[in-house]
């Protein structure tokens, strides 16, 4: 799997350089909103992977490779789940500085990073199985959904962030019923969506 | 021990199947896959390597049956190589090195770099700005480098300029030495597969025709060169096939086992008994 990711990191390396520097306005300027929407978006990195591998029939030679259906399916989702620790993590740490830079743009909120990151996984879990099973060419329509959910998510996750006071003492309405119930959803989706994209991969290819 | 067994093998997509494929590729040989575009030689390449499910059938490579787990650790053992290298398009050369050394686990990156160089292969130049000649090469660099014992190439030189592909056939030559080592190539290259086969077999639209030993199918047959009249002497079964010829005479390919001692034939190339044979094939 170690290999996969690394083709995979070697094949976005270009779009990462792009991503990077998006991520950058987007988290400077766009408060809570951008730093959810860019952990959200960075979901959508292994799409990417998947359109090259797509345009250059990777799987043709995967196939002949000593790679499991598993390998080849767990790596599109752990790719997805690197990106978008890596663009929580840059988040944060961009609005860190921006609040220790007394910055009145800043928006330091590692709770909403972590939100953004369990609706990211949601995400993921939702729509990679269909990539799988139709392709990222067919799956266009699913494109749609796909900006959708995280367009939708990132915009209702923080307006609900933005209406609560972190500072006070507890959390609780909505953003606290946020808190327990999206790290459950990503996993369970995540336990259900694994296994499905496994079946539509190894059916696609046979 | 078979390197490659294929048992009565049967895949069917709709306008086209594979019908009952029995093929045996000795360990230690070389075996050519000759064909026809669409004949299916692609199909057979993807069935044995357990990348297509039959829907009746079974095969076995280097021992073991590749609908098995166990056939993915046998992968280790096995080269392929494509009728194109389909690396994704960003990657370079030593980008594929990298990732090939994570993939196989008896990777030799000192050879790897060795066929880069001897093949004289851009060590930083994107894939997509290869040639098609330079994409096949990396592919074979690839195929050469993880120590395997059985090479199956589909179309390997295909697109390599002739003082190439000499060095590269010499490769595949040189790979078996090992006596353990076995090559199943399909080639639209006729000549060489000639001068690097033991075994040629042959597959049209689906039916294997014929496997047998080269040798063997060079004696079997004849190229019979001369007037009409004189070739109707013979018995109608014993000519193949037949096409006229500029000067109004026949060409034909005839069995010497049915053509009467002393019968005037010449020797025939593997090129001339395919070419005849899918003549035959398509006028029966």
């Amino acid at each position: 799997m170690k290999a996969l990711l690394m083709k995979d990191f070697y094949t976005l390396w270009r779009q990462l350089r792009v991503y990077l520097l998006v991520m950058l306005v987007i988290s400077v300027f766009n408060g809570s909103f951008g730093n959810i929407f860019i952990t959200i978006w960075a979901a959508l990195l292994p799409y990417t992977a998947m359109a090259y591998d797509e345009r250059s029939k990777w799987d043709q030679m995967a196939a002949m490779m000593p790679y499991s259906t598993r390998d080849i399916v767990v790596s599109k989702y752990v790719m997805g789940w690197l990106c978008t620790a890596a663009a929580a993590l840059f988040a944060m740490v961009l609005q860190l500085l921006q609040t220790v830079l007394g910055s009145p743009l800043a928006a330091f909120a590692p709770v909403d990073n972590l939100m953004g990151c369990c609706a990211s996984l949601c995400v993921l879990a939702i729509t990679l199985p269909l990539m799988f099973r139709f392709g990222v060419e067919k799956g266009r329509l699913m494109m749609f959904l796909i900006i959708f959910l995280v367009c939708g998510s990132a915009g209702a996750l923080s307006s609900i962030a933005i209406s609560v006071d972190h500072t006070a003492g507890g959390l609780s309405g909505p953003f606290a019923a946020l808190m327990a119930v999206l790290p459950i959803a990503a996993a369970a989706l995540t336990a259900v969506s694994v296994p499905l994209s496994m079946k539509f991969y190894a059916r696609r290819q046979a | 021990m078979n390197a490659i067994q294929l048992s009565h093998i049967n895949k069917s997509f709709g306008d086209f199947a594979i019908r009952d494929l029995c093929l045996e590729v000795p360990s230690g040989t070389i075996c050519g896959l000759v064909g026809e575009n669409g004949a299916g030689k692609s199909t057979t390449i993807r069935l044995l390597m357990g990348a297509l499910r039959p829907d009746s059938g079974s095969a076995r490579v280097l021992g073991t049956d590749v609908s098995s787990p166990e056939f993915r650790a046998v992968k280790e053992d096995i080269g392929v190589v494509l009728d194109e290298a389909y690396f994704p398009e960003s990657l370079n050369a030593v980008q594929v090195g990298r990732i090939m050394a994570g993939t196989y686990r008896r990777w030799d990156q000192g050879r790897y770099d060795g066929y880069l160089k001897r093949f004289d292969l851009p060590l930083k130049k994107q894939f997509k700005d290869f040639s098609r000649g330079m994409r096949m090469k990396l592919a074979i660099a690839v195929a050469l480098s993880h120590q395997p014992k059985l090479l199956v190439l589909d179309e390997a030189t295909a697109g390599l300029d002739p003082i190439v592909r000499d060095e590269v056939l010499d490769l595949f030559n040189e790979f078996t030495r090992e006596e353990d080592h076995s090559i199943l190539i399909s080639s639209h290259i006729l000549s060489d597969l000639e001068k690097l086969c033991d075994y040629i077999a042959f597959l049209h639209k689906g039916d294997l025709l014929f496997c047998e030993e080269k040798d063997r199918l060079l004696e079997e047959y004849g190229i019979f060169e001369d007037s009409r009249e004189n070739l109707d002497c013979l018995m109608p079964e014993a000519v193949v096939a037949r096409e006229e010829t500029r000067y109004g005479g026949v060409r034909a390919l005839v069995r010497r086992d049915l053509a009467p001692a002393g019968f005037r034939m010449e020797k025939p190339s593997v090129e001339d008994i395919i070419l005849f044979l899918v003549k035959g094939a398509k006028n029966r």
